[in-house]
């Protein structure tokens, strides 16, 4: 296809190095391509994708639930266009290696997603948490589905209910 | 010289917006400093969860109080691409003008706040009075100074007539005539160079490892511009130039932004003589997807950019917004360090962190009982009236 040059050769470029590592690689149009990989490769991929293949920016991270698995996508870019990468981690022990070590600044988008996906980031160097505030409840994880308003603020509830 | 910490917010008067740093310095230099956010989060993706793709368009305009247009349009970008909406023409080009007299809005606005920080109020008093002109015609456009609601799903909500058309070109001329006297007030000025030149270095290198994005990274000679790298909109039909500046200090990002300025009125009058003729909206489901989309949009601030996930209902299954300061604050603390204290306030504002306005004011009559709304024009009238009876005549201004 000639259309999408550039993403068929991203997509062979990749397939070369990581092989059946990556699964569901999908071009959806031009500069917006998103795949899978096993959580523990990450930063070896976010490694070879920054000085390879000049994906020099990681926009984001964006956490998810999808019920079993807990998981977080990847948005890369090389200002032109951007890929996405999933990852996914069981909801029972929910872990994902930093990718810190390749890109500095990806230090709050990590944080984001221990404190409001309760996501354990393996390696992410100690601070504050991030967004929540100091006494927010530390086992709970607000953009999962299963949580509701009243698991933190019970009184918020009630309030609710009475006036309704 | 033993080190002290100190910290700075989250509550200050640099800055009007709740952040906290935590510095470490020795003397009056900075060897040390940590940024800790999260005073302000307002749970907004959670909640978007929660409603329908049409309301979030208006919780989503709430993220910003200035770049508001730009998160919507970057939500509204997705959310067309997953309903496979056809947008007509016309409201690309309308969104387009929005956008940038957005940007114009708030480059005035930042270039006021600099004035402020550096102690040169009179800069401050001056560009604030010139944005009234690009915030008139916002108010004109959409009905509203912020948080315009101009978007919808499949367009926008308002046309633009040939009067409004005209109104604006007449006021872009004397923005740019302004303009052209702040950029020789920019690069000439003793107060503005003693206070930018050399002040939160931010190497090349640093800015492009640090993710620093918007007119923070092209300062440091970074050629990074959504709108020239990934047009959206029709800023493929555009002739503008990416602006760049080579200092990496606080000087490059004053130079940049108002430079930058001088292309936003080019593109207002190109989009102005394009509007194409044609409907402003379509109409699209209320269910969308299931599917996933990304967008990216440059913000007066840099880069914005947006997930969102929908499941063939109304609602969108998950939102994700990073808004252009999340990605600039990593490199600020690289900028404060080797720093001195005083100049603090100035290489924070340097990356315009956001902030919130709005105007009116309200009389309430104790007599009456009534409440009267007060629009500019009672105000000016109002004022010129007080001064008059005081033997001074303003009303020939």
């Amino acid at each position: 296809m000639s259309e999408f040059e550039k993403e068929e050769k991203i997509k062979a470029q990749l397939e070369a190095k990581f092989g059946a590592a990556i699964t569901e690689l999908t071009i959806q149009r031009k500069n917006r391509i998103w795949f899978e990989i096993p959580a523990d490769r990450i930063p070896e991929l976010m490694k070879f994708m920054k000085t390879e293949m000049g994906h020099t920016h990681l926009a984001t991270i964006t956490g998810f639930d999808g019920g079993e698995n807990l998981g977080a996508n990847y948005h890369l870019t090389d200002t032109h266009g951007i890929i996405t990468v999933r990852a996914k981690t069981p909801r029972a022990n929910p872990h994902l290696p930093t990718v810190t070590g390749v890109f500095p600044g990806a230090v709050p988008y990590e944080r984001e997603l221990e404190d409001l996906f309760g996501i354990k980031i393996d390696g992410l160097a100690p601070g504050r948490r991030y967004p929540l505030p100091d006494d927010f409840p530390a086992d709970q994880h607000p953009l999962r589905k299963d949580w509701k308003i009243a698991d933190a603020y019970p009184d918020e509830a009630t309030a609710k209910q009475e006036a309704a | 010289m033993s080190k002290m910490t100190i910290p700075l917010g989250p509550q200050h008067p640099a800055l009007k917006e709740p952040v906290n740093f935590t510095l470490v310095l020795e003397g009056e230099q900075i060897t040390g400093s940590t940024v800790n956010l999260g005073y302000n989060h307002r749970g907004v993706e959670k909640a978007a969860e929660s409603r329908t793709f049409l309301q979030d368009i208006y919780l989503i305009e709430r993220v910003c109080g200035i770049c508001s247009h730009s998160h919507t349009t970057c939500y509204i970008t997705c959310v067309e691409e997953l309903a496979k909406a056809l947008v007509p023409e016309r409201a690309l080009a309308i969104r387009t003008l929005v956008a940038e007299l957005e940007r114009v809005h708030s480059h005035l606005l930042w270039l006021g706040i600099a004035g402020y920080e550096m102690g040169f109020e009179t800069l401050f008093m001056y560009s604030w009075r010139d944005r009234e002109q690009v915030l008139d015609c916002l108010e004109m456009v959409s009905g509203n100074r912020v948080h315009y609601g101009i978007n919808t799903i499949g367009g926008v909500r308002r046309d633009i007539t040939a009067e409004q058309k005209k109104i604006i070109l007449s006021k872009i001329s004397y923005l740019e005539e302004r303009t052209k006297y702040y950029v020789k007030l920019g690069t000439e000025e003793p107060t503005v160079l003693a206070r930018t030149q050399k002040v939160g270095m931010l190497p090349h290198d640093v800015a492009l490892e640090r993710g620093a994005v918007g007119p923070t990274a092209r300062a440091s000679a970074v050629k990074r511009d959504v709108r020239k790298d990934e047009p959206y909109l029709i800023y493929d039909k555009l002739d503008f130039n990416l602006i760049t500046h080579d200092t990496n200090d606080v000087f490059g990002r004053l130079v940049v932004r108002v430079l930058e300025l001088v292309e936003s009125y080019k593109i207002i009058r190109q989009v102005l003589n394009y509007l194409p003729e044609g409907p402003i909206a379509v109409k699209v489901p209320a269910k969308i997807g299931p599917g996933e989309a990304v967008s990216r949009y440059e913000a007066p601030r840099g880069e914005d950019f947006h997930y969102v996930k929908a499941n063939g209902t109304d609602k969108p299954e998950r939102v994700k917004v990073r808004a252009p300061t999340m990605a600039n604050y990593p490199s600020v603390s690289y900028m404060l360090d080797g720093g001195y204290l005083a100049d603090v306030p100035m290489v924070i504002a340097a990356i315009d962190p956001c902030m919130s306005c709005t105007d009116r004011a309200m009389v309430y009559d104790n007599k009456a009982g009534k409440v009267q709304i007060y629009g500019w024009d009672d105000l000016r009238k109002y004022g010129i009236e007080h001064y008059k009876k005081r033997g001074i005549d303003f009303s020939k201004m």
